[in-house]
């Protein structure tokens, strides 16, 4: 045994507290709701076939569907025409746990719509983030002008400055525009994002003055230099930036829950959730957990593809 | 092409003043070196000549125009920096292409990807190569051109700033110790390819060095700047064999020139360590002054002569020798140019006694300024005679 065995063990505690919620969210969209309810099944449920009773209520034979189904029952009471006819919907409408998770979280909500608005938003917000933190963390870290140390301070200020504190204002301001249930509401507050331009800022500092410099000389004017210098050696720092900046705002489920209220095209996924939320019965954990993994599914993918860039990205090695 | 002038330039750092009053005129197909010590102001002249940095007062013409106010990229001159400052995310083509692009393609032709459907483009982006490949065949980096900069050693990473700079036809080069990143064998041979590309040029080069070898086997003229100032702008021979000052004298050599106390006698005559020199100055008046003496100028002598001391250590580069003798009463030693035959005679300890050549001894006085009104005597004498 080596002698970091005691680092290691800690890790692994901490992964395992990182991952536990994750494996119950993923577990609970594989099971039935009985399952769920007695905590058993192991990981993956025994997938018996169940029956879907809103499914069965919603296919209630009525007065006219007994009458109707007649011919294929000659002979039989209606009663008894009822019971066939029950019998056959219970049979249409049992179905694996697992099926019935993840086609009632994609059926019972409009879950792609919430996932288009999902990217839709977070795309915008991080453009328009980097549209606007590129040009004032170059001028933070390379241009000289009077104020400049203030500004910064103003900067690192806003930083200490929680979203919770500002959201009210914010949401009346928006209200007065009458943007509220709007994409507009959902992005503007976003867009000017101080951590963005500080970190840009500290990566930036790290860029040889003589690069510029050589910009200079080779004719481009300073927005040139931001756009076409600037952004391709910034790309590590950006990717991480772009983590930080969509995973927030993927995730993000009080702003979407403030100004959204009425319109559900405009739901981001997060709010899609709301969706399952237990109307009396609280069967509905399967559904949700099933929603919350397609949730989260693209995040994950996305931050293995780009872990190798992440991690440079973090450890801001610019040009060295 | 053109010739560049600098009229009395100064330039503040807050409360230190960096540079105070320069004055500078460079003809067209000049090559100028600035050299100095660090922190003497030839880096920030440079930039201040660019247009990197603004001057605090004082005006800089470029081909009898005044370029007060103008940008860096409109001032149509190319720079090449110390540490080549190349794109890293740009290949070696593209690269060298950059200035060419900037200023002959319009803001539609450089967009990246559509870039190249938009009228002309084709042309003008065929012309920019072929001049790009011309410029990298002249270095020899044409095989180089689809690398990225990380790949690349350092004397090509110099070549492809090199190739960057000479694309476009700027009114001057501008050099910023493009050199001192390169290890000792590759600075010899760059120097001699710069020289030469000056030659082929034919244009005007300024070149920020700290080292006066380099200035000396490159320039046509070398301006010697210290404490924020020039004090001499000549041909390195002239700075060598006549320096105005003595920091000049003291700077311009490897190895050092010497610099021995003199007194100044009250009829003129100059004497060392009391032993009175065949050397006198007219009109002079009793003081102290300093003797320079170029380590080539001093031999041994056999009998009497006026510097005396020990072998203190000596170096033996093979073609020449370099000999340092302690000199009582002297803190720095004196060195000695001698031929590497007598390196048996001059074993450490020995006793030697140096006479120079009083033609070629520098004199200046308290103050470093030099004094040129200095006669032999036993010359006059003879003269009378």
């Amino acid at each position: 045994m080596t002698r970091d065995w005691w680092k290691h063990l800690l890790l692994i505690l901490g992964v395992i507290i990182v991952l536990v919620p994750f494996y119950m969210m993923v577990s609970y969209s594989f099971k039935s709701p009985g399952e769920i309810d007695r905590g058993e099944g192991g990981f993956f449920g025994r997938q018996e076939l169940m029956v879907d009773e809103r499914c069965v209520k919603l296919r209630d034979p009525s007065r006219n569907d007994i009458a109707a189904a007649v011919p294929q029952f000659p002979g039989l009471s209606d009663s008894a025409i009822r019971d066939a006819l029950v019998d056959e919907a219970m049979a249409e409408c049992s179905m694996r746990p697992v099926v019935f998770n993840y086609t009632k979280a994609f059926t019972e909500a409009p879950l792609l719509r919430y996932l288009m608005n999902g990217v839709i938003v977070t795309a915008s917000i991080f453009l328009i983030q980097v549209v606007v933190a590129l040009p004032a963390a170059y001028a933070l870290a390379k241009l000289k002008f009077w104020g400049r140390d203030a500004v910064f301070a103003l900067v690192l200020f806003c930083l200490l400055i929680p979203v919770h504190a500002i959201a009210l204002p914010l949401y009346i301001m928006l209200a007065k525009l009458g943007l509220t249930n709007t994409y507009a509401a959902l992005v503007v507050p976003w867009t000017i994002s101080v951590f963005g331009i500080f970190l840009m800022r500290q990566f930036f500092m790290t860029v040889p003055d003589d690069l510029i410099d050589a910009a200079r000389m080779d004719g481009m004017g300073e927005f040139t230099i931001v756009w076409r210098v600037m952004l391709p050696t910034a790309i590590p720092a950006l990717l991480a930036f772009a983590i930080f900046s969509v995973v927030a705002h993927w995730n993000d489920y009080f702003w979407p829950r403030m100004v959204v209220t009425g319109n559900r095209d405009l739901f981001t996924p997060p709010l899609g959730l709301r969706e399952f939320k237990g109307d009396g019965d609280g069967s509905f954990f399967g559904p949700m957990m099933a929603t919350a993994t397609v949730i989260v599914t693209p995040l994950i993918v996305a931050f293995l593809l780009a872990q190798k860039r992440f991690i440079e990205g973090i450890t801001l090695n610019g040009m060295k | 092409m053109a010739g560049l002038s600098v009229e009395n330039v100064t330039k503040r750092f807050g409360e230190t003043e960096v540079l105070k009053g320069v004055s500078l005129v460079i003809a067209d197909g000049e090559f100028v070196s600035l050299v100095g010590p660090s922190g003497c102001g030839k880096s920030t002249l440079l930039r201040i000549i660019a247009g990197l940095e603004e001057q605090s007062s004082g005006d800089i013409q470029i081909g009898g125009q005044s370029v007060a106010g103008q940008r860096a990229a409109d001032r149509n001159l190319s720079m090449v920096f110390q540490s080549y400052a190349l794109y890293p995310h740009l290949s070696v083509g593209e690269n060298i292409s950059v200035p060419l692009k900037m200023r002959r393609m319009n803001g539609l032709q450089q967009l990246p990807l559509v870039g190249g459907f938009m009228p002309g483009a084709r042309n003008v982006a065929s012309d920019i190569g072929s001049v790009v490949n011309q410029a990298a065949g002249m270095l020899e980096i044409g095989h180089l051109l689809d690398r990225k900069p990380g790949q690349l050693s350092g004397g090509q990473r110099q070549r492809v700033a090199l190739g960057r700079a000479l694309v476009r036809d700027p009114a001057a080069f501008l050099l910023d110790e493009p050199l001192s990143n390169l290890d000792a064998k590759l600075r010899v041979q760059t120097r001699a390819e710069i020289a030469q590309l000056h030659r082929r040029l034919d244009a005007t080069f300024i070149y920020v060095t700290h080292d006066q070898v380099e200035a000396m086997t490159m320039s046509d003229r070398i301006a010697v700047m210290m404490g924020g100032r020039i004090l001499q702008c000549a041909a390195p021979e002239i700075a060598y064999e006549d320096p105005d000052r003595i920091e000049v004298a003291e700077f311009i050599g490897s190895p050092k020139i010497n610099i021995l106390p003199l007194e100044i006698s009250s009829e003129g005559r100059l004497s060392f360590h009391d032993q009175p020199l065949d050397l006198a100055i007219a009109g002079g008046s009793r003081g102290v002054a300093s003797l320079g003496l170029r380590p080539e100028t001093l031999w041994l002598s056999g009998g009497e002569a006026p510097i005396r001391g020990r072998v203190a250590h000596s170096e033996n580069l093979g073609s020449e020798m370099f000999v340092q003798v302690d000199v009582p009463g002297l803190e720095e030693r004196v060195t000695l140019r001698a031929m590497p035959e007598l390196r048996a005679s001059l074993t450490l300890g020995t006793p030697v006694a140096l006479d120079f050549d009083t033609d070629k001894a520098l004199v200046f006085d308290a103050d470093g300024a030099r004094m040129r009104k200095v006669r032999r005597l036993s010359a006059a004498a003879s003269e009378v005679a």
